[in-house]
C-alpha cells in the first residue's frame, strides 16, 4: 500500500467534490445559511404567537348552582383576567361549546362534608389539546387559588383563628441548577440527534457518488486497469467521505453556535451570564470522528455494492432509519448510561454527547464507545475492500441485483430467501405464541413451545412439500465412534460457554431481572428426571430438527462452513437473548458441525441434551459437598476448569473429525 | 509482448449455467507487433481484452502480459499495460490535464514526466487547445484522444485498446491509426480491436478473429487469404465463420 497513492486519490475525490454543486451546497451553503433563518424566524414566531394568544383570551360560560358569597368571591376573582369574557350558563351553552366558540365551561358545586363543612368544587370542562385550552387553565387555576386563599382568610377570621395559620408551611425552592446547566441538558437532547443526523445525511450524499456514482458514469474500471491497488482506492475515498462528512458538521456546529449565541443575546439569556459551551462543542465535534469514520466505512461498502446512484441512496435508507432512532435516545431522559450501552454504535455516542453536555462523563465509557466503534469500523473496511475484489460486485449487471436473484432462485424451496422468511415467521411465532404458553404453566410452555412451535412447523412444512424428512432433516444413525466422542466434546463444550457466560456477566453484568428470569427454569417443582425432559431432552430433540435438521437445507451451496456459521448465527438470534448471544452462537457452531460433518443429527441431538443437562445437574446439585470443587456457588464454575475443558475438547475434536471423515468430505 | 493461454470465462445465466463469453483462446502479440482482435458484436473481443486488463479473472487458462501473469502478479501487469475500452469512462468534473496527471500520478510518475508526456502527445494527437476545458464539454473525439493519453501516460510496453476509433470521424480516426503505428516503430507490442475489416487490413500485422468466443483464425492477412482463397477481408471472415459451423454441425451429427 503506498502512501502517496491514497493521498492521491483523496486529493482529486476532494477536488471532484468541490466541483460538484450538489455536494457544496448541501455541506456548505445550506447550513450557513439555515440555521440564521431557523432561529430568527423561529423566534420571532414563537413571541408573536405567545402574545397573540395571549390577547385572544378565552370566552368562557360560568354555571353558578351556589350563589352564595363564596362562590360570587370566586367568580370575581375569575373575572378579573384580563381578555377574559363570561356568559352565564344556558341551554345554548354546550352547543357554542361544541362549536368552540366558548372555549371552557365553569361550573361551581358546593357539598357538606361529614364534619359539616361546606366545600366547593369547581368544574372547568376544556380542551387541553388546545393551545388556548393549555393557557386558559393556567389562568383559571391561579385565580381560583388566589380566590381560595382569601376566602379561607375570612373564614379564619371570622371563626377568631390567625389567617397566618395558612402560611404555616411553605415550601421555599433552591434551584441549584445553574442557567448554564439547563441549557446544558436542552442542548444535550438536541444536538446529539441533529449531530449524528447531520453527519450520516453529509456522508450518504458523497459515499453514493464515490463508487457506485463511478460505476454509473463508467469511470470504475478506468481506475481499476490503473496500477493503483484496491487497497489505496478504497482508504483514499474513505478518507474523502470522512473529511466532507466532518467538514459539515463543522459548518453546521459553527453556524448553530452563531446563531443560537445571537438568539441568547437577543433573548437576554446571554446578559444573565449564560454562555454557550464552546469546549462542548468542541469535545463533540472530536467524539464524531470514530462515528463518521464507521459511517463511512459502511456506506462505502454499500456504495460498492450498488450499481449505480439509486440503488445505492436506496440501500443507505435503512441504515439512516435504523440510525435515526437508535439517536432519539438521546430525548429520553434517564437514560443510564453503562458499559453495555458503550457497545452499541451511534447509541453510545448519543448518550456520550449528552454526558458531555451536562458536564458528567466517564473516561471507561468514552473509551469503550470509541474502542467499539473502531472494532466495527475495521470490519466495515475490511468487508469493502474485500467487495473492491470482487468481479461480481464491481460488474454487477441489470438483472442480477443479488436480492433478487435470491428471490428468483426458485429452482428449489431451499434456498436463503425462503430459509429468512421460516426464520421469521418461527421468530415471531415464538416471541407472541411461545411467550404466553409459558406465562400459565413453564413447564409445559416450554415442552408445548418446544413441540408445537419448533418442531412441528418443520415436520409439517417437510410434509406438504413432500420432501424425505429422513434425508433432508440428516434423521441417519451415527456411527459408534461418533456418538462415543459425543460426551467428550459436549461436556467440556458446555463447560467453556459457561465460563464465557461468567466473562461476559464480569464485563456486562445481568440485570437481576433476567437472572431471576432465568433462574426460575431451575425452580420447577417436580422431578428431576421430569426437569431433565423439558430442559435437556425437549430442546435437544426439537431444536436440533429446526437448526441442524433444517435450516442448513437453505443455506447449502457456498460450503459447508458457511453454513455452519449462517445456522449458529440464526441459532444465536432465535434465543432473543442479548446476553446469551455470544455464547449461543458458539454452541450452534459445534453443533452444527457435528451434524453437518458427520451427516447424522443424532450427533448434535445428543450433544444439545447434554449441553442442557449439565446446567440442570450445576443448579440442581449446587449444595452436594463435592461440587466445592467444580464450582465457587450458584453455577458459576471455577477457572481452572477451562484447561481440562479445553485440552479434552480439542483431543476429541480431533478425533471426531478424522473418524467422520467420509468420501463426501476428505 | 502478450501470450493467451488456453483463456476461457462465462458469466452466470440466470438459470443457473454458465454463458462462456470466451471459451479457449490462445494467441499471442509480440513487441513490435500490432494485432488486430476481429470478431462481431458479442463475439467476447472486450471480454478478452478485460481479463488481460485484470478486472476480469479467468475461469481457466491465463495469460501474460510482458512476462507477468495475469493472475498471479496482476499488479505488475498493469504496470505494463496500458488499456483503453469503451468502459474506461472519464471524470467529467476534471480537466483533461488534471485527468491525465491524476493517472500519472497514480502510476508513480512524478510531476516533471507527466508534464513532459503531456506535452508530448498532445502534440502527436493534436489537442493543444483542448487541456485545459472541462472534460464535460469536449466532443467524443477529444475526449478519446484524453483517453489515450491516460492510458499509455506511464509509457507501457504493451498497449490494448477495444474499438479505439468506434464512433470518431475519419481524420480523428486517421489521426489515432497513425499514432498507433507510431507506437509499433518504438518497439511497442499493441493488441487493438474492431469488426470494422478495414481498419484491421489496413494496421494490422496479424489478425486473430473470434466468433461466439472461440477463435476463428489466427495468422498474417496474406496467411488468411491464402487459407480462404478470397481476397476481400469481409470474405475471409465469412469463410471461416461459415467453416466453424460446418464443424459444430458435424460434431453435432456426431452424436
Ligand atoms: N459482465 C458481464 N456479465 C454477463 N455477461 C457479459 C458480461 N460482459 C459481457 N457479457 C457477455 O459476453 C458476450 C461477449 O461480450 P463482449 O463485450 O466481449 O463482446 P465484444 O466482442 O466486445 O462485442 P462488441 O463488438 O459489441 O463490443 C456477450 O454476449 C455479452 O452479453
Ligand atoms: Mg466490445
Amino acid at each position: 500500500m503506498s502512501f502517496r497513492n491514497i493521498i492521491t486519490v483523496y486529493r482529486k475525490e476532494l477536488l471532484e467534490m468541490l466541483r460538484d454543486k450538489r455536494t457544496l451546497f448541501t455541506t456548505i451553503l445550506l447550513p450557513i445559511i439555515l440555521y440564521p433563518l431557523i432561529f430568527v424566524g423561529f423566534s420571532s414566531l414563537m413571541s408573536r404567537q405567545s402574545v397573540k394568544l395571549e390577547e385572544k383570551g378565552a370566552t368562557i360560560a360560568i354555571a353558578d348552582s351556589v350563589n352564595n358569597d363564596t362562590s360570587r368571591e370566586l367568580i370575581k376573582g375569575l373575572e378579573g383576567i384580563e381578555f377574559f369574557k363570561y356568559l352565564p350558563y344556558n341551554a345554548a351553552s354546550e352547543q357554542l361549546f361544541a362549536e368552540k366558540e366558548i372555549q371552557a365551561i365553569v361550573s361551581i358545586t358546593d357539598s357538606l362534608g361529614e364534619d359539616q363543612l361546606r366545600s366547593y368544587k369547581i368544574g372547568v370542562r376544556f380542551d387541553k389539546s388546545d393551545e388556548q385550552g393549555q393557557m386558559l387553565i393556567g389562568k383559571i387555576n391561579r385565580s381560583i387559588n388566589d380566590s381560595e386563599k382569601k376566602v379561607v382568610e375570612q373564614e379564619l377570621r371570622r371563626s377568631g383563628l390567625n389567617p397566618n395559620l395558612l402560611n404555616m408551611v411553605r415550601i421555599a425552592e433552591f434551584d441549584v441548577s445553574t442557567a448554564q446547566k439547563k441549557l446544558g441538558t436542552i442542548l444535550g437532547m438536541i444536538l446529539p440527534y441533529l449531530l449524528i443526523i447531520l453527519l450520516l445525511s453529509g456522508a450518504s450524499v458523497v459515499a453514493a457518488d464515490l463508487v457506485a456514482g463511478e460505476k454509473e458514469r463508467r469511470t470504475l474500471e478506468t481506475l481499476l486497469v490503473s496500477s493503483a491497488q484496491r487497497t489505496e482506492i478504497v482508504v483514499g475515498k474513505y478518507l474523502t467521505i470522512i473529511t466532507i462528512a466532518m467538514v459539515n458538521v463543522l459548518v453546521n456546529l459553527v453556524s448553530l453556535f452563531f446563531s443560537a449565541k445571537y438568539m441568547a443575546s437577543q433573548s437576554g439569556l446571554e446578559t444573565a451570564g449564560v454562555s454557550l459551551p464552546l469546549n462542548s462543542f468542541l469535545i463533540l465535534f472530536l467524539a464524531l470522528i470514530p462515528l463518521a469514520t464507521l459511517f463511512a466505512a459502511i456506506l462505502l461498502s454499500i456504495s460498492t455494492f450498488s450499481r449505480n446512484m439509486k440503488e445505492a441512496r436506496s440501500y443507505e435508507q435503512p441504515l439512516l432509519t435504523v440510525s435515526m432512532l437508535l439517536a432519539m435516545i438521546s430525548f429520553f431522559p434517564a437514560f443510564e448510561f453503562n458499559n453495555l450501552m458503550a457497545l452499541i454504535p451511534i447509541i453510545n455516542i448519543s448518550l456520550l454527547f449528552k454526558a458531555v453536555m451536562i458536564g458528567d462523563f466517564q473516561i471507561s465509557h468514552l473509551l469503550i464507545t470509541i474502542g467499539s466503534t473502531l472494532v466495527l469500523d475495521v470490519l466495515a473496511i475490511w468487508a469493502t475492500i474485500k467487495l473492491f475484489n470482487s468481479e461480481g460486485v464491481l460488474f454487477r449487471t441489470e438483472d442480477d441485483s443479488s436480492i433478487k436473484s435470491i428471490r428468483s432462485n426458485k429452482r428449489s424451496f431451499f434456498n436463503p430467501y425462503n430459509g429468512l422468511v421460516f426464520f421469521v415467521i418461527a421468530l415471531v411465532l415464538l416471541f407472541y405464541l411461545g411467550g404466553s404458553m409459558q406465562k400459565q404453566d413453564l413447564a409445559k410452555g416450554l415442552v408445548q413451545t418446544q413441540i408445537l412451535l419448533i418442531a412441528l412447523p418443520v415436520l409439517l412444512t417437510l410434509r406438504l412439500l413432500k420432501q424425505n424428512s429422513k434425508e433432508v432433516l440428516r434423521l441417519k444413525a451415527p456411527r459408534l465412534k461418533e456418538i462415543i466422542l459425543v460426551p467428550f466434546m459436549a461436556i467440556p463444550a458446555a463447560i467453556l460457554v459457561s465460563l464465557l457466560s461468567q466473562l461476559i456477566d464480569h464485563f456486562f453484568p445481568f440485570p437481576s431481572e433476567y437472572l431471576e428470569q432465568l433462574g426460575r427454569l431451575f425452580q420447577m417443582k417436580m422431578p428431576l428426571w421430569q426437569q431433565f425432559l423439558v430442559i435437556a431432552v425437549a430442546p435437544g430433540i426439537c431444536e436440533e430438527l429446526m437448526f441442524r435438521g433444517f435450516f442448513p437445507r437453505f443455506f447449502e451451496g457456498k460450503s459447508k462452513s458457511t453454513t455452519v456459521w449462517i445456522t449458529a448465527l440464526l441459532f444465536a438470534a432465535f434465543h432473543l437473548d442479548p446476553f446469551r448471544f455470544v455464547p449461543v452462537f458458539f454452541l450452534g457452531l459445534l453443533l452444527g458441525y457435528l451434524t453437518i460433518r458427520s451427516g447424522s443429527i443424532y450427533n448434535s441431538m445428543l450433544s444439545h441434551t447434554i449441553n442442557n443437562g449439565l446446567a440442570l445437574v450445576l443448579v440442581s446439585f449446587a449444595d452436594k459437598p463435592w461440587m466445592k470443587y467444580l464450582s465457587s456457588g450458584g453455577d458459576a464454575l471455577r477457572i481452572w476448569l477451562a484447561i481440562p475443558a479445553l485440552i479434552i475438547f480439542s483431543g476429541a475434536l480431533y478425533l471426531f473429525h478424522r473418524v467422520s471423515k467420509t468420501e463426501e468430505n476428505s | 509482448m502478450i501470450e493467451v493461454m488456453n483463456l476461457v470465462k462465462g458469466f452466470p445465466k440466470k438459470d443457473g449455467s454458465t454463458y462462456y463469453a470466451v471459451n479457449d483462446v490462445s494467441f499471442e502479440a509480440r513487441d513490435g507487433e500490432i494485432v488486430c482482435l476481429l470478431g462481431v458484436n458479442g463475439a467476447g473481443k472486450t471480454t478478452t481484452m478485460r481479463i488481460l486488463s485484470t478486472v476480469f479473472k479467468p475461469i481457466s487458462g491465463t495469460a501474460r502480459i510482458q512476462g507477468w501473469d495475469i493472475v498471479k502478479d496482476p499488479q505488475k501487469v498493469r504496470e505494463n499495460l496500458g488499456f483503453l475500452s469503451g468502459d474506461t469512462g472519464l471524470y467529467n468534473r476534471l480537466r483533461p490535464r488534471e485527468f491525465i496527471t491524476y493517472f500519472g500520478r497514480l502510476y508513480g510518475l512524478e510531476q516533471r514526466q507527466i508534464n513532459q508526456r503531456i506535452d508530448e502527445m498532445a502534440d502527436l494527437l493534436d489537442m493543444k487547445d483542448f487541456m485545459d476545458k472541462k472534460i464535460d464539454l469536449l466532443s467524443s473525439g477529444m475526449k478519446q484522444k484524453v483517453s489515450i493519453v491516460r492510458s499509455i501516460i506511464h509509457d507501457p510496453p504493451v498497449m490494448i485498446f477495444d474499438e479505439p476509433t468506434s464512433g470518431l470521424d475519419i481524420l480523428t480516426a486517421r489521426n489515432i491509426v497513425s499514432f498507433i503505428r507510431s507506437c509499433k516503430e518504438r518497439g511497442k507490442c499493441v493488441l487493438f480491436s474492431t469488426h470494422i475489416m478495414r481498419e484491421a487490413e489496413r494496421l494490422a500485422d496479424r489478425i486473430v478473429m473470434i466468433h461466439k468466443g472461440q477463435l476463428l483464425a489466427n495468422g498474417t492477412l496474406d496467411d488468411l487469404r491464402a487459407e480462404s482463397g478470397a481476397s476481400d477481408l469481409d470474405d475471409v471472415f465469412v469463410f471461416y465463420v461459415n467453416r466453424q459451423n460446418q464443424d459444430m454441425e458435424l460434431k453435432h451429427n456426431e452424436f
